[in-house]
């Protein structure tokens, strides 16, 4: 099947045909199948193998990108059950999430990607509710936002940096997003075919958020919880990197 | 004064360059002659150094030895401009071929993979 064709045919009939299509599944796998997970991938091996061990509970297809890392984090993620893609140098999350979504987009019986941060910071859960609210509303796009209540605690730094790429992505895209450097995010397949991402560095969200905004396609917010980890703190964004984030997107 | 226009002209000039650049035959052919024409400048303001000083008196710079510090500092601007932009594209050559050689060797192993499956 080509990939123009089963773009058209959207989602729904897949979930039914699931055991059909593909010879290993058992009946009793009532894992997610139609859905691809992408996990961006960098020098995480500290906590790879939990992250993946939970997306393949709920989801039969992971997809991990590692960007070059020199720990052993490809290892791990295989032996946790995710399908690794190796890049033979470090591009960039940017650079890796397109990989990714060239992959899926090859797939005859995907019908949505799920991005998902390789550091923990993300509920698998949350990546669920999404993906079945983009099916119930035949949704584009669903952003994670965690600024939609109050769970997460980003501190008062976190906050400050966040709300400047907010405004930013605002002024640039006229998207109204309350949260424009989310990880998590659901695409179905038509969203995906309007996405080409140029930046190879951290500027790739708000070049998806740019991207899908001239594609006017239905999109909506979706509160969840982003989960500060001693460890996820340690590799946030700084203040002085929207700079960056700015320049890129202006100079291309 | 004609320099204070001129220099002004030149930095936005710079400025558009950065940001709208484009690779293409012209492009590189405006490039080379800008070397020429800064080669044959030189040899020019070498062998008649009273010609700097008269063409500086004209934009209202003053001295020869200013003039050649301004154009000095333009040109170097624009050479960066020009290597960032360049360096840009370099790296989204790198991107497409690390990311064909990904997409390959996973094709490969897919079919690997279903290949074993069959035979099983």
């Amino acid at each position: 099947m080509s990939i123009a064709s089963h773009r058209e045919d959207g989602g729904g009939w897949l979930c039914q045909n699931n055991y059909v299509m593909s010879p290993t599944a058992s009946p009793e796998d009532t894992r997610e199948r139609g859905a691809w997970v992408v996990v961006p991938l960098f020098n995480e091996a500290e906590v790879i193998t939990e992250v993946i061990r939970g997306l393949c509970q709920d989801f039969v297809h992971v997809v991990c990108v590692d960007d070059g890392s020199v720990d052993n984090s490809v290892e791990l993620a295989q032996a946790a059950g995710a399908r690794v893609l190796r890049h033979p140098i470090n591009l960039g999350q940017g650079a890796a999430l397109q990989t990714g979504f060239d992959y899926v987009a090859s797939q005859p019986d995907a019908t949505h990607v799920i991005t998902f941060d390789a550091d923990g910071q993300h509920r698998v859960v949350d990546a669920r509710e999404m993906l079945e609210l983009a099916r119930r509303k035949r949704l584009s796009i669903i952003f994670g936002s965690r600024f939609l209540d109050k769970r997460t605690k980003p501190g008062f730094k976190k906050r400050i940096v966040l709300k400047v790429a907010v405004l930013m992505t605002r002024a640039i895209t006229g998207l109204r997003l309350t949260d424009a450097h989310n990880g998590l995010r659901v695409l179905s397949m038509e969203a995906l075919g309007h996405i080409r991402l140029e930046q190879n560095g951290m500027s790739h969200a708000s070049e998806i958020v740019h991207q899908l905004a001239k594609a006017k396609l239905s999109w909506r917010e979706y509160p969840v919880e982003v989960l500060y980890t001693e460890y996820s703190k340690r590799k946030g964004q700084s203040l002085l990197n929207s700079v960056n984030i700015l320049i890129d997107l202006l100079v291309r | 004064m004609i320099s204070q226009w001129v220099i002004a002209a030149a930095l936005v000039l710079v400025g558009v360059y950065l940001l709208k650049a484009r690779r293409s035959a012209n492009q590189q052919a405006i490039r080379r002659l800008f070397l020429v024409v800064a080669l044959l400048g030189g040899f020019i303001a070498v062998l008649f150094p009273e010609y700097t000083n008269a063409l500086a008196g004209f934009l209202g710079i003053g001295r020869g030895a200013d003039l050649l510090l301004y154009s000095f500092v333009i040109f170097g601007l624009f050479y960066a401009v020009y290597q960032y932009r360049r360096q840009l594209w370099q790296e989204k050559i790198t991107t497409d071929l690390a990311r064909s050689l990904t997409l390959t060797q996973a094709a490969l192993e897919d079919l690997a993979s279903q290949h074993k499956d069959q035979k099983n």
